[in-house]
């Protein structure tokens, strides 16, 4: 059986591209995560934990009962603010965010909970009984690789707000990213996150 | 005891003490190569085994084969290879001993097989070359230690890149407990031993959380052959773990441990290990313990690009400081 790679497979939505890109993003089935927390906080960094627990338990069990196997994805998170203020003007701590890992639509309900029984069995955190699978339909985007640090996204976004304006389309939800680089090992000039942003 | 008494003493003098103690260990890693460089020229008809090697310079048996091609840039049998080879050129300028003679004697099994090879090195079959006055046996451009018939080797110069920085850190490491595959073979096939682990682990709710990946690699692969090499795929888990059908239990024993980022693709985990051995460590007041290094990896390699990977290597050390037990 042929392992899944959803990444590779769909790589047209996950093009890197320089300057704000319209895309078509297909529709998928994320685990997904949500809370609310600076990024790097304890609660942020035991939703990350809980997030990867379930998504390699849930991977190698089914590989283990001959369910076939997959690549895990790349992190991807969408984060908001209560009142929809702009986030760079709330503090890190009220920020909301969903953290998702794409995963094959395989994957039933009924590994989820198997495998959150599991871990909080062996006592991993019980943030695991909060993962849940969602399908998630992105549709039209303006997309574009962001290089840099973190904190600096809101440049890229800003070329993304005009480029959408000029194309006579308004944002309709909050932005997505996805996570090429590991923050662990690249500089933070240097880390590149795919800044993905859905629009009517 | 020592590190203890040294600190009642001022930073400067405390300094100027350490870095004594650091030229000494150069030193005695220098000095003890040589000695078993010396003993490799004075046996190349005999069959070398590693552990006499390491033995003649106390060198942990364990690591005695990283250090020496750390330090030389060549492997012991490629060494004896060249010395045996470099020896048979002189044998064919200064003697009339026969070209088979002289083809067995550097170990090969007939004059063709020495020929080809011979010819490989010097361009010329050993017939024209014992004939033609200016030939010569090429320098080695790695190494700086050369065949000779009387003397006794007093001194190289091991191989330092200027350029090479290595962030090296000295951790107490506590017991870890691992639930484990064993993998006999290439190292680039371990695939499947981490398959049936993982697979094994994940039902039991065991993978996640601080749950580390670890290998454990036992062999040296510029000495033991590809087919041979023992590998241990690793998971920690708590003492609660029961053994199952293929997966066992051990304990990664803690000490003192060098550490050591290497951030890029596997297959050059053998030429980071070489630096550490044949730079890092023989330049540092440590010395290897007899324990297998370990890794620790942060990534997973399905979905990393080999360039991001990030691997932490852990070098055993002994406890005491500079060389001695």
């Amino acid at each position: 059986m042929e392992k899944i790679d959803l990444f590779k497979l769909h790589k047209a939505d996950y093009i890197q591209a320089k300057e704000p890109k319209l895309v078509e993003v297909s529709t998928g089935h994320y685990l997904t995560i949500d809370g609310i927390g600076a990024p790097g906080s304890t609660t942020f960094d035991d939703a990350v934990m809980a997030l990867y627990a379930m998504a390699y338990t849930i991977k190698m069990t089914r590989k283990k009962h001959g369910k076939g196997d997959y690549v895990i994805c790349k992190l991807e998170a969408r984060y908001w603010s209560p009142t929809e203020e702009c986030l760079s003007k709330i503090d890190k701590s009220q920020w909301q965010w969903q953290l998702m890992i794409r995963t094959p639509d395989v994957v039933e309900e009924a590994d989820l909970i198997q495998a959150a029984k599991a871990l909080a069995t062996k006592g991993k955190t019980l943030s695991v009984n909060q993962v849940k699978m969602n399908e998630f339909e992105f549709s039209n985007c303006v997309q574009m690789l962001h290089v840099g640090a973190y904190e600096d996204e809101h440049h890229t976004i800003k070329k993304m707000l005009d480029f959408a304006n000029e194309q006579g389309l308004t944002p309709k939800s909050e932005h997505c990213e996805v996570y090429i680089s590991d923050p662990r090992r690249v500089p933070a000039d240097r880390l590149k996150t795919i800044l993905r942003m859905p629009v009517n | 005891m020592l590190v203890e008494v040294l600190w009642g003493m001022p930073q400067v003098t405390y300094l100027r003490i350490l870095s004594f103690m650091r030229t000494r260990t150069q030193e005695s890693y220098l000095s003890r190569m040589v000695n078993v460089l010396n003993y490799i020229q004075e046996n190349l008809d005999n069959d070398l085994c590693l552990d006499e090697l390491a033995k003649q310079a106390c060198f942990s048996r364990y690591h005695f084969h990283r250090i020496f091609s750390g330090m030389l840039g060549e492997s012991v049998k490629e060494l004896v290879r060249r010395l045996r080879l470099e020896r048979a050129a002189l044998q064919l300028k200064t003697s009339d001993i026969s070209i088979l003679q002289i083809s067995l004697a550097a170990g090969y099994e007939s004059d063709m097989a020495f020929s080809r090879v011979f010819k490989s090195k010097t361009g010329l079959l050993p017939s024209v070359f014992r004939n033609t006055m200016k030939a010569s046996f090429p320098c080695s451009p790695i190494a700086n230690i050369r065949y000779m018939t009387n003397e006794r080797i007093s001194s190289f110069e091991p191989l330092i890149e200027e350029e090479l920085t290595m962030n090296v850190m000295i951790k107490h490491v506590d017991d870890i407990v691992v639930a484990f595959v064993r993998h006999t073979g290439p190292y680039q096939s371990c695939g499947q031993a981490w398959d049936l682990l993982c697979s094994t682990l994940a039902p039991e709710g065991l993978l996640g959380g601080n749950a580390r990946m670890i290998g454990v690699s036992y062999d040296d692969p510029d000495v033991v052959d590809a087919e041979k090499l023992r590998y241990d795929a690793c998971i920690s888990v708590d003492d609660s773990f029961n053994k199952q059908d293929g997966i066992g239990i051990q304990t990664i024993i803690g000490g003192r441990y060098a550490m050591i980022t290497h951030i890029g693709s596997y297959d050059n985990l053998s030429t980071t290990y070489r630096q550490i051995f044949g730079q890092w460590l023989s330049q540092s007041e440590h010395e290897a313990a007899d324990k297998p290094c370990f890794e620790i990896y942060l990534n997973d390699p399905e979905s990393t690009e080999p360039e991001d990977l990030v691997t932490d290597i852990y070098i055993p050390l002994k406890e005491s400081n500079h060389g001695e037990n």
